[in-house]
């Protein structure tokens, strides 16, 4: 069983220790609340540009140094950016503990005297590589973000994906930045989650010498994020290089852990996971009409996403895959699914989660998302709870209730003409 | 606590001890050899079956042959047809995969250690009886040229398929481990069950498994599962033909619409059991293997004109390819290919600094626990160790392996191994904006198509 500790410094960092001394490595990870749905039109993709920023230096930590100092002790480390929030994370060899926390603390308090406009262009231009990279210069690079402006309206920022547009990359300023850090980085906005071979009085000994220091903020900006209902499905044919035609779509969900977004999650399993799963056993296996199927949920927090995609074979009309998969779908809220299928499901949940734990560094992630979306982090212990409750009912009354045409966009990407 | 405890990094306490987990061996009579490590960090098992056969042992003309039949292995095996597999699997809570790369053909598993037992004997039938049905190969066939008409829009995937393709020919390493349209096409059956029959023997293959398992207890299961599966003769090996590159030159594949330029810049490298193995690795890590590496920080954190760049050495049982490699946007890419260009030379003329070198070392040595937390990463390292033939004592001795490594070391393989002005560049990309700076290096320039038809001069 984990022993989790959770409490917080005065300035309002939240500090969540879970010691464990299988290994001698401690894991470090920070949760900062702010993520691309922070951003404001005109300013995409800025949340992310701001993560690279803060690999860039702060005022004891020089340029490029940060990566240095971990990697030369043998550590590991990135951070990544969503709509929801950012993550910095890093996994040293456990002396090193203090390292580590000297680090974050520094980019935390520290950040802004050692900020420069050559460092932001740097960036700039290293994000624009990484939107052509994944996004423009390759095949269905752009689904996702499709979907996301079919799915929300423009003033609901999940309209638009966490890389952003170049146009509003290019125009990001070193006063966005400064004043992006001191909106939102910032100890009471931040949740610190080690996991490891550390003595518990002494990481909170260490933690509150090297962050206890930093000041809070004053307020938050109001924020205010209510997805307007759709009617009726929208759609959109979209003509791109692409060898086959695939089909997109996006089904909203209650947010990320609540009982319906569980069972979605459960009911992707049975969709997709395997050769017995609904959709690849129908259009894969059986009908041989599609090259692959997949759907699975993600973890947001203003409001929940169930994902679908399915590639046609060549010669295969798309109609006919999508006519397939809403065949397998009425299927499921006319006659529900088997118990068998159930525990398939949820065995997979619970096989998930074991090894999200094995490991020190996802552990600490999975409990930086808990305290930082449920206040919660001790939820970590009884996760697998509302798996193990969600009943065969309860899957088909969420087919029934969401996976419905009024309910979803669909974006169909098909091959240009020659 | 000082009031300049930030101004420097903190100094570590005293190291702790990492011991890799003692592995359990025994060789079967015919020739099976087992591997087991205990972990009981979490209730989870990892059980590797490692074929000794990749699509290393492929002609060409049926490149693919290896990678499709660990494709069809669970496509039905003992007396259950595929998807009474994939059910039974699922009620036990297992994921089963099949795999193939250069060296090797794989039979995976990730299971909760307490239905490791029934899960073993469905794995058991996946590697020793499986049906190879004609039907499933037409139908993975048809997926599998799906696939491969996918990646000829995927520059990455253009890019290294031309690349390997130039250097190695049509011979081993030249192909991608999926063949080819053609060599896909004529895949048949009676194939597939030769490859099977001619390759998946005890004398070939090895079982590893790690997890929360009794050691001893698995040992004996496998042999009981194993035992009685008969030896074969030692299948043959094809050798790689590379052809010898005289003069460095350019290989420009055209995307007309493309926004940045894939570039692959390299040779033909060394096998995995070259004596130089740990100063390689050193000075590929310092080179272009890390983050913080030579050619990412210049081409990246110093330009801005990638988002990631970087170099290595494939080590495999004959000589893979070393390859430096950088998605960069068109407008830089005569420049990219230049900064490769120097971080080449310059690393063979014996300019390293000692800090760079320190913590390269560092990084090298200091890293692994933090690689092998998990039960499916320690088989993983057992897969290793078994494919290459490397000593019982390997892990126990890598990081004094590491650290021996000097700056006249570096210097040395780094002439030995690298050759900029032997290597094959290739680019895809937007031609008509990169061809005329790219002119300016003085090497020549071939166009080719994405099947890697040589187009006639422009």
């Amino acid at each position: 069983m984990l022993s989790i500790e959770d409490y917080r410094l005065p300035n309002g960092l939240r500090v969540v220790l879970n010691e464990d001394h299988s290994a001698p490595l401690v894991a470090i990870n920070l949760w900062y609340h702010v993520g691309s749905k922070n951003e404001r039109r005109g300013r995409t993709g800025f949340a992310h540009l701001f993560e690279h920023m803060l690999f860039s230096g702060s005022e004891h930590v020089g340029n490029t140094e940060h990566f240095r100092y971990v990697q030369s002790v043998g550590g590991v480390l990135n951070g990544t950016t969503f709509f929801d929030r950012t993550n910095y994370f890093e996994t040293l060899p456990s002396n090193y503990l203090a390292l580590g926390l000297w680090l974050e603390s520094d980019r935390m308090g520290f950040f802004l005297p050692a900020l420069s406009q050559d460092k932001l262009d740097i960036q700039r231009d290293v994000v624009k590589e990484e939107r052509r990279q994944l996004y423009d210069n390759v095949p269905y690079g752009t689904a996702f973000e499709r979907l996301l402006h079919l799915a929300y309206e423009p003033d609901y920022s999940y309209h638009w994906p966490t890389i952003g547009s170049m146009e509003d990359l290019t125009a990001a300023s070193l006063d966005d930045v400064r004043k992006f850090f001191s909106t939102w980085y910032r100890p009471d906005n931040c949740v610190l989650t080690l996991v490891g071979d550390f003595v518990p009085s002494q990481a909170r000994e260490l933690a509150a010498q090297y962050f206890g220091d930093i000041p809070p903020g004053k307020s938050f900006p109001p924020f205010d994020l209510i997805r307007r209902e759709t009617r009726s499905e929208r759609r959109e044919t979209f003509p791109a290089r692409v060898p086959l035609p695939r089909i997109y779509r996006l089904y909203h969900l209650p947010r990320m852990g609540d009982r319906d977004w569980i069972a979605g999650d459960l009911l992707s399993t049975v969709l997709t996971s395997d050769k017995a799963s609904r959709l690849e056993r129908a259009l894969v296996y059986e009908k041989q009409i599609a090259t692959d199927v997949a759907v699975y949920v993600l973890p947001t927090e203003a409001t929940g996403m169930l994902l679908l995609q399915a590639t046609a074979k060549e010669d295969v009309p798309i109609d006919d895959v999508e006519h397939a998969i809403d065949d397998e779908i009425e299927r499921v809220v006319v006659g529900g699914i088997t118990e068998d299928e159930l525990t398939r499901a949820r065995n997979r949940a619970e096989v998930d989660f074991a090894h999200q734990i094995e490991n020190y560094d996802t552990r600490a992630d999975l409990i930086g998302m808990l305290a930082t979306f449920f206040e919660e982090p001790k939820r970590i212990l009884d996760w697998l709870e509302p798996y193990r409750a969600a009943t065969a009912g309860d899957l088909k009354r969420v087919a029934q209730t969401y996976l419905v045409p009024e309910n979803r966009v669909t974006s169909i990407f098909v091959p240009e003409a020659a | 606590m000082t009031d300049n405890f930030r101004a420097a990094a903190p100094p570590p306490g005293p190291p702790r001890p990492y011991h890799f987990p003692s592995v359990t061996r025994k060789t079967l009579a015919n020739g099976l050899e087992i591997l087991v490590a205990e972990n009981h960090s979490a209730p989870l098992v990892a059980a590797r079956a490692l074929i000794r056969s990749g699509a290393d042992r492929d002609t060409a003309e049926l490149a693919g042959l290896a990678s499709m039949t660990a494709e069809l292995l669970d496509e039905g095996a003992g007396d259950r047809h595929a998807i009474r597999i994939a059910e039974d699997l699922g009620l036990l809570g297992a994921s089963l995969g099949t795999g193939t790369d250069w060296d090797a053909s794989y039979v995976t598993v990730d299971v909760l250690s307490r239905t490791f037992e029934p899960t073993l004997k469905i794995f058991a039938d996946v590697v020793r009886r499986p049906m190879l049905p004609d039907s499933a190969l037409e139908r993975l066939r048809s997926e599998r040229l799906m696939d491969l008409l996918q990646q000829r829009e995927e520059p990455a995937a253009i890019a290294g398929k031309r690349f390997s393709n130039l250097l190695y020919g049509r011979g081993t390493y030249g192909n991608s481990v999926i063949g080819n349209p053609e060599s896909v096409s004529h895949l048949k059956i009676d194939d597939v069950r030769r490859f099977y029959s001619g390759n998946f023997i005890p004398n070939n293959t090895a079982m590893i498994v790690a997890g929360d398992v009794a050691a001893a207890n698995v040992v004996d299961a496998i042999g009981s599962l194993f035992g009685d599966w008969p030896r074969g003769p030692e299948p043959e090996r094809p050798r790689i033909t590379p052809e010898p590159i005289e003069k460095s030159r350019i290989y420009l594949i055209d995307r007309p619409n493309a926004v940045q330029s894939e570039i692959r810049v390299g040779h033909v490298g060394v096998p995995r059991s070259s004596e130089d193995y740990f100063p390689l690795t050193v000075m590929n890590a310092l080179l272009g293997g890390v983050f913080n590496s030579r050619i990412n920080l210049n081409l990246r954190e110093r330009h801005g004109y990638t988002y990631g760049a970087r170099s290595a050495f494939a080590f495999r049982r004959q000589a893979g390819p070393f390859v430096v490699s950088a998605p960069v946007r068109n407008e830089v890419t005569l420049e990219s290919v230049t900064e490769v260009f120097n971080e080449l030379r310059r690393i063979r003329t014996g300019d390293i600094e000692q800090r760079e070198l320190e913590d390269t070392k560092n990084y090298l040595a200091g890293v692994f626990p933090a690689t092998v937390q998990s039960s499916s990463d320690i088989a993983g390292r057992l897969l290793d160790m078994e494919l290459y033939d490397l000593p019982h004592d390997y892990f126990d001795h890598f990081r004094e392996n590491i650290a021996a490594v000097s700056a006249e070391d570096i210097a040395r393989v780094a002439n030995k191994y690298i050759d900029p002005e032997r290597a094959l560049i290739v680019i895809v990309g937007n031609a008509a904006q990169i061809r005329e700076p790219l002119g300016t290096l003085g090497f020549p320039i071939h166009d080719l198509d994405v099947d890697g038809n040589l187009l006639p001069v422009a």
